[in-house]
């Protein structure tokens, strides 16, 4: 056993394989002949066990050539282990045909006995294996085999016989009791993903909506780090006629202004985003206007547009006299030109 | 002055190593054309231009205000009074068509050797003036300098290619590309010089992210806007069309269209001729309506963008000062108050206070009514007037549906220079505004 170290899964796997065999071999012979006394009729059935037992745990330990076996030779083995299994199985659960039924007590008895004894040899690894594989093919290899695949596979006992081929024809009715129950990897598969699937997407909705949820807490903050909506910028005084007031902008965004408008001297809060494309203009002393850097639109002291592609004029803030005689700009409130809301009393305060 | 001679200091070293540049390109250039093309008359012309750019690298490198060799004052300034929005793009169009009708003097190699050398020098004496380095040679706007030479190249290959084919193909010869079909092998010819290629520009990004550092400014303020504030160099002539447009228009309507134009080509397109090969005589309405729509209406604007825009966005000449305070009249009027009271001498009409929303609406709409006819004109009158004149031909060989695709997006590419023709000759802002649904064109 010390070359074991340097052999291949598979060769480690053919080697048990070998050893049991062997085993199995001596084993189901004397079961055989230990049933042929009973009655001359249950040859046929104990000659159905043996091939099944014997044959598939002998063959694996040597390839075609000598070598590892084929991944095809041990699908082949595996399709006939669990055909010459199936036919043990079965026979004391589906009932025989009238061919047999003469022989019946007698051959249910013999195959009864290996059927049992040989269920302790399938706990070996080979055998797992083997019954793993001999459950499903990986998908249908042909539009025939497809749907023949996709039902349980009863076999019967005289079958085993027959050269085993890759696409053996299956009566199409549903024995649900024939079906082994650890086998059918597919339709654990199926079940399983079904499940899977079932469980992530409940997850997904759930996690989702959770963020969602999440989302609409963090778009509400309970602390606002930006400056207040309403705040005060100073008294009337603070803002002598023809004056547009910049320092306001940096922090707040807003330019405060005494102007003549309509021959009234009022004083607003002009919103310091251009109606273009939202750039911020800048106030031009000497030429008197507001000129945005991106495409050029041009205001006059009002806000209203006259130059470059800015389509309406710029917007106010409200505003209006505090309590303690200092105004305030409300910046919660906008209100726009070209909708005839620089009429509201909101809008301006007059100077 | 002070300050220019300290700037000529400055850039004295690089105006050296460029002339000497150029000196070497020529001198390269004259013994190829002496060696290998047997052409000595040539060889010895850019070896004498070659001497020339000698003295003038080490004239320049000597840094004196005296020395430099520069652009006189009076050219510069010559240049700075006619520029403008309006001149320019004359200009160009005018160069433009130039080289497509002479596209046979203009594709002979020496012509655009001769070109290519004048447009270095001018540069070089150009970059002596402080204002024009300065937008020049920004960190930004270098590549954009190179992509305007490259494309310049580019777009000679493709007419000289062209031009071969015609001459041939009227001599009833097949095109070049048919006569050199020689295949390819893709391993190891293609993939090799791919992967030499992959070298060749990985070292020179390397070169370049080393000796032209991005400019990197302060951290970006909502209430502060750089001015001049400036799109990427690709949607500068997208910034430009926005000039003209309400931002739904130019900024979304437009180039949605550019992109489902392009989709919509290869289908509108029923020309069999010039495949696999270059033409323009056989495809002569695809080609110049290709060239007019990328290089008049995209490259450049690009240019113009880059190199002509200063703050607040105003044209300013290429050896101008770029100076915040430039006052330029632009007083814009919208068709309408052209219409009602240049026209008609009618005050607008405006819904009364408080009337009920179908009132408003009925105002909006025969307030807008001129501005409404003409833009419905244009689109739905036009394309059946024109497809029973001009493009008669194109009608029949189209179907109705590919010809009306064809039509619209031509006339809305066409919007554009439109527009622009529209504001520099009447100041028109809009010819449909309402403000109140943010609706303008």
């Amino acid at each position: 056993m010390a070359d074991r170290k340097k052999m291949s899964v598979a060769e480690i796997l053919a080697a048990a394989r070998a050893e049991k065999a062997e085993a199995a071999a001596g084993e189901a012979a004397t079961q055989a002949s230990d049933a042929a006394p009973a009655t001359e009729d249950a040859a046929p059935a104990t000659e159905v066990a043996k091939p099944a037992a014997a044959k598939p745990a002998a063959k694996p330990a040597v390839g075609k050539d000598g070598g590892r076996p084929s991944v095809a030779e041990i699908m082949k083995l595996a399709r006939q282990k669990s055909a010459g299994e199936a036919a043990a199985a079965e026979k004391p659960v589906v009932k025989p045909a009238a061919k047999a039924a003469a022989a019946k007590p007698a051959a249910a008895k013999a195959v009864e006995k290996p059927a049992a004894k040989m269920a302790p040899l399938q706990r070996d690894t080979a055998s797992i294996l083997a019954a793993a594989r001999s459950g499903s093919k990986p998908g249908p290899t042909s539009k025939a085999d497809a749907p023949a695949s996709a039902l349980p596979k009863p076999k019967p006992a005289g079958k085993a016989k027959a050269p085993p081929r890759p696409v053996p024809p299956k009566p199409t009715r549903p024995t649900v009791a024939a079906k082994p129950a650890t086998t059918d990897r597919r339709g654990f598969l199926s079940i399983a993903m079904g499940s899977f699937m079932a469980v992530g997407f409940t997850a997904l909705s759930v996690t989702g909506g959770l963020f969602s949820l999440g989302l609409a807490r963090f778009l509400f903050p309970n602390v606002l780090a930006e400056p207040p909506s309403r705040f005060k910028v100073g008294f009337k005084e603070a803002f002598p006629a023809g004056k547009v007031e910049t320092k306001f902008v940096a922090q707040y965004g807003v330019w405060v202004v005494n102007s003549e408008i309509g021959g009234e001297e009022q004083i607003y809060a002009l919103k310091t985003v251009c109606t273009h494309l939202g750039c911020t203009p800048n106030w031009l002393e000497a030429e008197q206007k507001f000129k945005c850097p991106c495409h050029g639109s041009g205001f006059y002291k009002d806000g209203v547009n006259f130059e470059g592609p800015a389509p309406r004029p710029l917007e106010r803030y409200a505003i209006q006299i505090s309590d303690d005689g200092q105004l305030e700009v409300d910046k919660s409130r906008t209100f726009q030109e070209e909708l005839g809301q620089w009429a509201d009393s909101a809008s301006f305060v007059t100077a | 002055m002070h300050s220019n001679e300290l700037f000529l200091k400055d850039v004295s070293g690089f105006l050296g190593g460029y002339y000497a540049a150029i000196a070497l390109m020529n001198g390269i250039a004259a013994v190829i054309l002496w060696q290998r093309k047997n052409q000595p008359g040539w060889a010895i012309i850019w070896t004498v231009f070659a001497s020339f750019m000698m003295v003038l690298g080490s004239l320049a490198l000597s840094g004196t205000e005296s020395t430099v060799p520069a652009l006189p004052e009076a050219a510069r300034n010559l240049v700075n009074s006619l520029s403008g929005p309006v001149n320019y793009t004359v200009g160009t169009t005018v160069l433009l068509v130039a080289f497509f009708v002479y596209r046979k003097f203009f594709v002979q190699p020496m012509v655009a050797w001769t070109l290519f050398n004048v447009a270095l020098l001018l540069m070089g004496l150009s970059m002596a003036d402080q204002n024009f380095a300065l937008i020049v040679m920004k960190a930004d706007n270098v590549p954009i300098v190179g992509l305007v030479f490259l494309l310049a190249f580019f777009t000679w290959v493709a007419t000289k290619q062209a031009v071969v084919n015609d001459e041939r193909i009227a001599r009833g010869e097949p095109p070049m590309e048919k006569v050199n079909d020689e295949k390819v092998l893709v391993w190891p010819d293609l993939v090799y010089t791919e992967l030499i290629c992959m070298i060749a520009v990985s070292a020179f990004l390397l070169a370049w992210a080393i000796l032209l550092p991005a400019p990197l400014e302060e951290p970006a303020s909502s209430v502060k806007t750089p001015n001049p504030s400036k799109a990427p160099w690709y949607f500068l002539g997208l910034q430009e069309m926005l000039v003209y447009f309400d931002p739904w228009y130019a900024g979304v309507v437009l180039p949605s269209l550019v992109i489902f134009g392009l989709m919509a080509m290869p289908y509108l397109d029923f020309n069999k001729k010039g495949n696999g090969y270059y033409s323009i005589a056989e495809r002569k309405f695809a080609y110049l309506t290709w060239q007019f729509g990328f290089l008049e209406l995209w490259i450049t604007l690009i240019i113009l963008g880059t190199f002509l825009r200063g703050p607040n966005w105003n044209f300013f000449g290429p050896f101008e000062y770029w100076t915040p305070y430039k006052v330029e009249v632009l007083n814009n009027v919208s068709l309408t108050q052209v219409f009602w009271t240049r026209f008609l001498d009618q005050p607008i009409p405006v819904a009364a206070a408080g009337s009920s929303a179908l009132t408003q609406i009925g105002t909006i709409l025969l307030r807008e009514a001129p501005g409404l006819l003409l833009v419905g004109g244009y689109l739905v009158l036009l394309p059946p007037l024109m497809a029973v004149t001009i493009f008669r031909r194109y009608y029949a060989k189209m179907g109705f549906l590919r010809y009306m695709v064809m039509a619209n997006l031509m006339l809305l590419m066409l919007s554009l220079p439109l527009k622009m023709v529209l504001r520099w000759t009447m100041n028109l802002s809009y010819i449909i505004s309402i403000p109140e649904l943010s609706l303008n064109f």
